[in-house]
This record gives structure tokens, sequence and C-alpha cells, in this order.
């Protein structure tokens, strides 16, 4: 009788923590068949690459949960990108200093980001476009805004410390030798390059922030438990008087501002602005995360952290495969396999329900 | 009650008729904008270019329509339609090189193609009826399956070593005239001298009757068939249709098999008007797909949508692309319009719901 | 009613699109176009150069859109368009399919439009037999393989002849790109103790090309070349190992002398770069072409003209002569 009770509840505890077991499988995997995968400085690459992501799949499980989409992001990246490098080229070329090119790019970028939410969340609040179209229709606007903007070239000669803030790490090791932070152990000798290790970069640790701030928001405020309800139940959440057109605007508003932020970061680690390319998927692969994590796209379930794994999966799967030295084209293969996985998974396990958890 | 009916009698015909048929009224408006600011946008040549261009969206589009006006969506058409070029490419290759003629190889890729090309359709159809898993999420994981297939059968490189007969079929015309001289029926003038071929007259692209050949079979399915009639059932309601007996799994199954149809249909086109197989053939034109059938008066909730409609998505969006280039526009601008009109489409769809005819 | 109307209304179109050929204008100025491959600076020092032969020889340009992604789905629709449009005599094209391409350009030159393929060929580039790609004029591009040797050879000796290096390049369907990487391997193959650790495609992508080079460093610190094959690779791979900080220790090569390429190579982020000489591409194809529409009876030799490519290194970055050469 004992043995009957445990094993069903192993079996919705497997299926609960699915995602987490999963990528501690993956990781076990690559570091026994990958050369140096397990590695701090590897773990730092795959981190350091996967804030962009974790930006955008923040900012989409917010939209997620209300039962919503916005497939602008990807492009809104691009946008925001771009407009902030162009601002802080053209004031370098103006002869102001790095940091106030730096700062005052940021902050256009970040204030012209907000536009697309505004107008998606107009669009999906005010007029109930449906989520997909208002999102898609901006996917197309923010996309043309950046072309033109750039003229289809990368945005070139911004201030030099921009890529070195982008790239830098939280402290140095040298082993046995030396141990800072923020900058690099002086007299370094050409051999040294190789064994120095960053540990934490920089931008992983402001994505760390953000995140930490916005598991508050979902979880612990009333703007959060909102989110739920919406997503729960439109009718419902109308009838207990939250009010719900202005919430949703508020919601694909915060949507856009992650995707700056992720537009802002891309610019700090690649030193240059650029327009989203079609290929990149990038939302795509951020909703991938996010569901893969747990959420829902009816809405009501979904949490930030889940989202995080999601995004990790799919970034260590990148990282090990490229790793492993196996063709680039079988990550698509993979991502697309375990999406339906994590899907199907959640079908049969119904016990997963973690609304506001 | 009476008082809306009455009302509805009021709206005179013409103003009925407009509201319904808004987006054929868009695309009329706009091929005159631009014959008008354009250089040369009326000519028999570019005007048959723009329905050469609109064959990609509108072969996805068939088969979006289809799952759209059911409630779903398909994320995968288009590298189904890489999938279905890479395939058919390989396999022109390969019975090319075992010796069969052009007349054979072309048409029995193209057989293995589709057969092997509704295989994504079952998957797709089988998670989404079966599985109960939202067509989004099942058609975007077969996106990256499609996709990953695609490139380790092509090996990351173009197929080259089609026969050249294929190219033929993909770039000629039913009808060569040159005037005053010669008539000539699907196969170029031989013999023509230089002087001949530069006054030719080129008629209809063969590709688009190909296209259009399928286009009309399967209108006809949605339309007037009971196939066609349960779709739109499924769409209105799942639940009154399962209660009338429609065996709803297995219609879905089949409709999502219909889109990878089409997917691996445009495959085909492409390889043959391109000589080559890729597999981000159709990445391109994924989304169009989706727009395409949305001008056209669908809506994502399901339930309504048709061919028509769709065909003129497709014009309305190669006719923007075409006319942009005449004007030296550069061509990011055709992102913004796009969003606009999707947007415009789907408001008119809000605010005008009895404009918009529902199963015609 | 409304139905037969319409009918009606697309009868009497169709009709009329017959009787509304344009005749052809004579024109005194002559009017070349160019249909370039993709937006890159390569490609608009190509325009560049054409244009600066055209306002010289007193020659109208018309440019086409510059199709934003790689291949014929992408340029072809482009093309077909502003040949529909007309108005011009010439046409410069840089095929992105080698046999797509084909059938429509064959529409094209039986309308009497002579053209010149530059920096990618039709066919396998030989216009002098008999096949079916063999109308065009010329062929006028960079000999990329020969050039890819030589960047090859330039990183083996670099490393000291042994070592692993790494290709990272864009597309594995473009032909100029795959003559680079295949003369580069064929480099390596001569030094027996050099180990190529793999070649990866980063489909243009830079953000794709910095992580993949990451990757391989993080699979083998002990790396000690790259070659980017264009642009966007080298940009990528040289943010990859700059931010790995392994300045200094990688050696990079890279391909095209773009502003900001330059601008790496004198901070000392790459080491050499090979630079291509688009803007005599494209004046050449300008010149030949007025020189054929004069004369019909010019014959270019061999139907194909390589216009050579130099090498920039830190050495001589700064050099005055060498500044033609920039891609700006």
């Amino acid at each position: 009788m004992h043995s009957q009770a445990v094993g069903p509840k192993i079996l919705a505890f497997v299926g609960e923590k699915w995602a987490s077991i999963f990528l501690l499988i993956l990781v076990v995997v690559f570091s026994m068949v990958g050369k140096n995968f397990f590695a701090v400085k590897n773990f730092s690459n795959i981190l350091y690459f996967a804030t962009t992501y974790a930006l955008l799949a923040v900012g989409e499980t917010f939209v997620i949960v209300t039962g919503g989409i916005d497939l602008s992001v990807g492009f809104v990246m691009g946008f925001v990108g771009v407009t902030a490098s162009i601002v802080m080229r053209d004031m370098l070329a103006a002869g102001n200093s790095q940091t106030v090119c730096m700062i005052v790019g940021t902050l256009v970028g970040l204030a012209a980001g907000v536009l697309p939410g505004l107008i998606n969340g107009y669009l999906v609040a005010r007029l109930r476009v449906p989520p997909f179209i208002a999102t898609l229709g901006m996917y197309g606007v923010a996309n043309g805004l950046a072309l033109n903007l750039s003229q289809g070239f990368p945005i070139y000669f911004l201030p030099p410390r921009v890529q070195e803030i982008g790239n830098s790490f939280v402290a140095y090791l040298l082993p046995g030798r030396a141990f800072t932070f923020f900058e690099r152990p002086p007299n370094l000798q050409p051999g040294d390059l190789r064994n120095l290790i960053g540990i934490i970069p920089g931008t992983v640790l402001v994505v760390a922030v953000i995140l930490l701030l916005s598991m508050f928001l979902l979880k612990r405020t009333r703007f959060g438990q909102h989110t739920y309800a919406i997503g729960g139940s439109k009718d419902a959440a109308i009838r207990s008087g939250i009010n719900v057109p202005r919430h949703l605007m508020w919601i694909y508003v915060l949507s856009s501002v992650f995707a700056s932020f992720a537009g802002i970061i891309y610019v700090f680690r690649i030193g240059l602005g650029n327009f989203t390319t079609f290929s990149s998927s990038y939302e795509l692969f951020a909703i991938a995360g996010v569901v893969i994590g747990g959420a829902s796209l009816m809405g009501g379930r979904g949490t930030l952290g889940g989202a995080i794994i999601g995004v990790l999966i799919l970034n260590t799967l990148e990282n090990g495969l490229n790793i492993v030295g196996i063709p680039a084209f079988y990550r698509y293969i993979a991502t697309g396999l375990i999406l339906i996985a994590a899907v199907v998974i959640d079908q049969f396990t119904p016990e997963r329900r973690s609304a506001g958890a | 009650m009476p008082e809306t009916v009455l009302a509805a009698r009021r709206r005179s015909g013409t103003a009925l008729w407009m509201g319904r048929n808004w987006a054929l009224l868009f695309l009329v408006l706009e091929v005159a904008a631009f014959i008008l600011l354009g250089t040369n946008f009326y000519s028999l040549e570019n005007l048959q270019n723009i329905f050469v261009a609109c064959l990609p969206m509108l072969m996805l589009g068939m088969g979006q329509t289809f799952v759209i006006i059911t409630g779903g969506i398909d994320l995968s058409v288009g590298f189904v339609m890489g999938f279905g070029a890479v395939i058919c490419a390989k396999f022109m290759v390969i019975l090319q090189a075992a010796g069969l003629p052009p007349s054979a190889s072309i048409p029995l890729a193209a057989l293995i193609c589709i057969a092997i090309g509704v295989i994504p359709g079952l998957v797709n159809g089988t998670l989404v009826a079966r599985l109960k898993v939202p067509p989004f999420l099942a058609t975007f994981g077969m996106y990256g399956i499609a996709y990953g297939v695609s490139e380790l059968v092509s090996e990351n490189t173009p197929i080259s070593g089609l026969p050249a007969e294929a190219g033929l079929i993909g770039n000629e015309y039913i009808f060569y005239v040159i005037p005053r001289k010669l008539f000539s029926f699907l196969v170029r003038p031989e013999n023509a001298s230089p002087a001949d071929l530069r006054v030719m007259l080129s008629i209809i692209p063969t590709i688009v009757v190909i296209a259009f050949i399928f286009v009309i079979v399967f209108a006809f399915i949605l339309r007037r068939t009971r196939f066609g009639q349960h779709n739109y059932a499924i769409g209105g309601n799942v639940d009154a249709a399962v209660r009338s007996g429609i065996n709803v799994p297995r219609h879905l199954t089949w409709v999502y098999i219909i889109s990878a149809f089409f997917a691996s249909l445009s495959g085909i086109l492409y390889a043959l008007k391109y000589v080559t197989g890729r597999a981000d053939a159709g990445s391109a034109r994924m989304l169009d797909s989706v727009v395409a059938v949305v001008i056209g008066g669908a809506s994502l909730y399901g339930g309504t949508g048709n061919v028509k409609g769709t065909i003129i998505g497709a014009l309305i969006i190669a006719t923007l692309e075409t006319g942009m280039v005449n004007l030296g526009v550069p061509s990011h601008n055709r992102y913004i319009a796009i969003g606009l009109i999707l947007v415009i489409a789907v408001l008119i769809d809000q605010f005008f719901p009895e404009l918009v005819g529902k199963g015609e | 009613m409304k139905r037969v109307l319409g009918l009606v209304l697309i009868l009497v179109l169709v009709g009329a699109s017959f009787g509304f050929a344009t005749p052809s204008q004579e024109k005194k100025q002559l009017t070349f176009a160019y249909m370039s491959g993709i937006l890159d600076p390569f490609m608009i020092m190509i325009e560049k150069g054409a244009r600066a032969k055209a306002t010289e020889l007193g020659v109208n340009m018309i440019v086409a859109e510059y199709p934003k992604a790689w291949g014929p789905e992408h340029q072809v629709p482009i093309l077909e368009a502003m040949v529909a449009k007309g108005g011009f005599d010439f046409l410069m094209v840089v095929p992105t399919s080698t046999q797509g391409l084909i059938a429509p350009l064959k529409k094209i030159s039986d309308k009497g439009i002579p053209m010149i393929t530059c920096d990618t060929y039709l066919g396998d580039g030989d216009y002098n037999k008999s096949s079916n790609y063999s109308f065009p004029l010329a062929y006028i591009g960079t000999d990329n393989e020969g050039g890819g040797y030589e960047v090859g050879k330039k990183l083996a000796e670099m490393i000291g002849g042994s070592g692993k290096v790494y290709i990272n390049s864009t597309n594995p369907d473009v032909s100029s790109v795959n003559g680079r990487r295949d003369g580069a391997l064929r480099a390596f193959k001569e030094y027996p103790n050099i180990e190529v650790v793999g070649v990866d495609y980063n489909l243009d992508n830079q953000d794709k090309a910095q992580a993949q080079t990451a990757a391989v460093l993080q699979a083998n610190p002990d790396l000690k070349g790259v070659f980017g094959t264009n642009l966007f690779s080298a940009q990528g791979a040289y943010r990859a190992v700059v931010n790995a900080g392994l300045t200094g220790a990688v050696k990079i090569a890279s391909w095209d002398a773009g502003l900001d390429q330059i601008a790496a190579l004198k901070a000392g982020q790459i080491d050499f770069t090979l630079a291509q000489k688009p803007f005599e591409i494209g004046q050449l194809a300008v010149e030949w072409g007025v020189k054929y529409l004069k004369d019909k009876s010019t014959k270019i030799p061999n139907k194909m003209l390589r216009p050579g490519y130099v090498i920039f290194t830190k050495d001589n970055v700064d050099d005055p002569d060498m500044q033609q050469w920039i891609y700006k």
C-alpha cells in the first residue's frame, strides 16, 4: 500500500520538474562527452549568450500568462539596438565623452522601445485585435523602422568602452597568481591570457538583477496576481474589479521594455548596432523557452523560473552541440523535439498546476 | 431585434458589397496607384510577374486557409516548403543519375516529394487532434524539425545537378507569340532570330497554371464538399461539431496534411523555377501566408475565411513588392506597409463583423 | 450582375495589355542597370566603381534594390520587376545562384540586353564553351580560390606552420565564399602539422559567428588561427577572440576591407585581411559594356576578367597607396 502511494507521487514530481531535470541531464551528458564543456569559462559563455533570450523570455512570460503572445520582441530588440547605437555614434562624433554617449544612447533606446509596446497594448486591449495579429503587424513595422534607420548596415564606430563594458566580468582569476574585481589583473604575460578566468560576466549580473526584480513583480505584487487572474479567466478578472484593458496595456509595454533591454545588452555585447535578421527567430526561441518552462499558451500558468530554465535548456543545447562538434541544424531538430515533448508531458501530468506558484 | 434587421436592410447593397470585398477593392486601388505612379507597371510582362511572385504565398496560404478556419495555425509551412524543395530536388538528381529521362524523373520526384512531404502534416495533425497539443506549439516544433532535417538531407548546400528540363517547366509559358509570324504552344520557338525573340510575347507562365489547378480544386473542396462544410463547422464551434457526428480528430489530421501538401507543392514549384533545392526556400514566406489569409477575411479564432480571399491577399502582397521595386522604394518599407494592412484587415473584421461573410 | 461586370472588366484589362507594348524609346544616352547580390559594403563598392566609370563615359545608371538576403528567391523578383520596367541597355548582375539565375537571365538576354556577371558566375563560370549559360559577355570577379589559398598560406606561416586552425564561413551555398574556404583548406593541407578543427556556417549572422567561434575556442583552448571568410564572419570571430581575451594569442585572417575591419586591423584585433577590388570590378563592367554596345564584335579575352586583390596587414594599413583599396 505504501508503494502504491509513492509511485504516482514520484511521477508527479518528475512531471512537474521535468524541465530542470532535463537541464541537469543535458549538463551531465555534455560534460562527459564534450571537451571542456564543464568549465567556468564555458558556463560563463552559455550565460553570456543566453542573456538576450532570457530578457525576451521574461517579457514574453508576462504576456503569455495573460493568454496573449508577443511576436514583435525580436524586432523591437533590433530596432532599439539600432536607435541606441545611432545616438551613441553621433554623440561620440560630436565630441561628447564616452560615458555621456552611452548613458544618453541607452536612455533614448529604452524610451524608443516603449512605443511598440504602447501600440501593441492599445491594439490588443482597446481595439481587441488578437495578440498574434497585433504583434505580427508590429513586428513588420519595427523591422521596417530598424532597416530604415540603419539602411541595412550595422552601426559602427560606437564608443570603444561600450564593448569593454559589455564583455567585462565581475571578477577575474588568474589561477595561483591574481584575483581582481571588475578589472583585469595588471601585468599579464601573453601566455596568461589563455589561463585567465572571468567570473560572472557583467551583463549576466545586470540581467540577474532584472530577473529578480521581475520575479518579485510577478509573484509578490498585486500586479502579478492580476496578471494570472486575467490569464485564468478574463471575465472573472473583470468582475472582480480589475481594470483589464489598462493592465494589458502595461503588460505589452513591459514586454517591449524587456525587449529593449535585450537590445541594449546586445549592443554592449557586440559593440555595434544591428537590425534583427529574419533567420534569427529570437521571439520563437523565447516563446519556446517560456513554454518548455511550464507556461500554457492559454494563459493563467507559467513562472519566470521555468522560463529561465527553458531558455537555459535551449542555450546549453546549442553550446553543447557546438562543443561536441555536431552540426548546427541538429539544434533545430532537438529544439523542436524538446518543445513537443514539453507540451505532451504537460498533457499527461495534469497535477502540474502552478498558477501563481 | 427587428430594428437591427431593418437597419441592415437599410444599409445599401453597394456599401455592403464594398465592405465585404474591401480587400479586392484595395487590390484594385493598389494596382491603379502603381500604374499611375510607376513606369511601365501596366504591361503583360509585369502583371504576369506578379502572379508568379504571389505563388509561394498563395500555396502556403491555401493550406493555411484550411487550418485557420478550424481555429488553428500552421507555423511549419515555411520549412516544410524548404523540405519539399530539397526532397524534390534531391530525387530529381538521383533519378536522373539512375538513368531515367526527365519526362519520368521530374514527375516521379514530385510524387515522392508529396508522399514524404505530407509526413510533417501527419505528425502535426496527430499532435493537434489526438494529443491535444496547441497548434502553435505543435507546428512550431515541426518547424524546427523540418528545418533540421532539410539541412541534413541537403548537407547544408543547395542541391545542384537537376535536369535542365525542370527549369524549362518552371520558367516557360503556355503560349509564345511572335506578332504576325508565329504562334507556339508550350515550347519556345526554335530557330527564332534574335530580332524575333526581342518582340516575342510570352503568355501565361506554366508554373502559374500548375498552381492554379490545385487552387481551384481545393477551393471547390472547401466550398462545395462536406469536408469543407465540416471544416467551417469545427471552426465555428468544436463541441457542436462533435455532437453533430463529425469525426473531429480525423478531420483535423487531414487538415494539417493538406497544409503540408501545399507546402510541399510550393517546394516543388520552387525547385522547378530555380532549378535547385534549399532548406530555407520558404523561410521568408511563412508569416506572409498567415497575412494573406487574414487579409482575405479569415479570423484567427476560426470559422471564417475562403480561398478567394487568400488569393487576393497573396496578390496584394505580391503587387506591393513588385510595385515598390518599380518605384524604387526600399523594400524595408514593405514590412511597415504589410504590418499596417494586416492590422487594418483585422480592425475591419472587428468593427464590421456583419460585413465579413461567414463560410462563403 | 456584379460578377459579369467584374469579368468584363478583367477581360478588357487583359485585352488592353496586349496592345500596351511600350515601344523602346530611342535614347541617345546609354543606360546600365546593376543588380547586386546582397546589401554589403563590397556590393556597394561595385556600384561606386560602376558609377564612376559611367559618369566618365557619359552613361546613365540605374541600380536595382539590394536584396536583404542571399538567394534567387530574393533576387529574381527584384530583377524581373526591374526588367519589366525596362529602360536599360546593359545589365551588370551578381547572380545569387549558379543554376537558378540561368533561366531569368536568359530571358533578359533574349530581349537583346547583353550582360556581364560580377563577383559570382552562372554554371561553372566558363562562358566560352557551348552550354545553356554561355550567353553573358563575361565574368568579372576575384579569384576566390586563389585568394583563399594565399590567405591560408599566410595564416599557416603566421602560426609557425603548425597548430589548430578554424574556418568560419557564411553560407554553404555561395560560390565565392566556398572558393575561399576551399582555397584555404588546400593551403592548410600542405602543412602536415596543421589541424583544421572545423568549418562552421553562420548564415551571415555575426552573433552566430561569435557564438560559434567562442564554442570552438572553448573546446580547443590551444587554437592558433581563425579565418573568417567575409565581413560578418570575421567580425564575429574576432569579437569572440577579443572577448575571450585571446587577442594576440590567436591569429585572425579576414576577407574584405570594410571600414570596421580596417579599424580592427589597426587596433590589432585582426592580423590581416584580403581586399578584393570591387571598385575595379564595377569600372571594368561598365567599360567593357560600353565598348560592346558601340561595337558588337568586341570580345572579352576568355570571357573572364580577374582584377586581383591585395592583402592588408598591420604594416601596410597606413600606407597612402593602400588606402584606395579600402571599401569606402
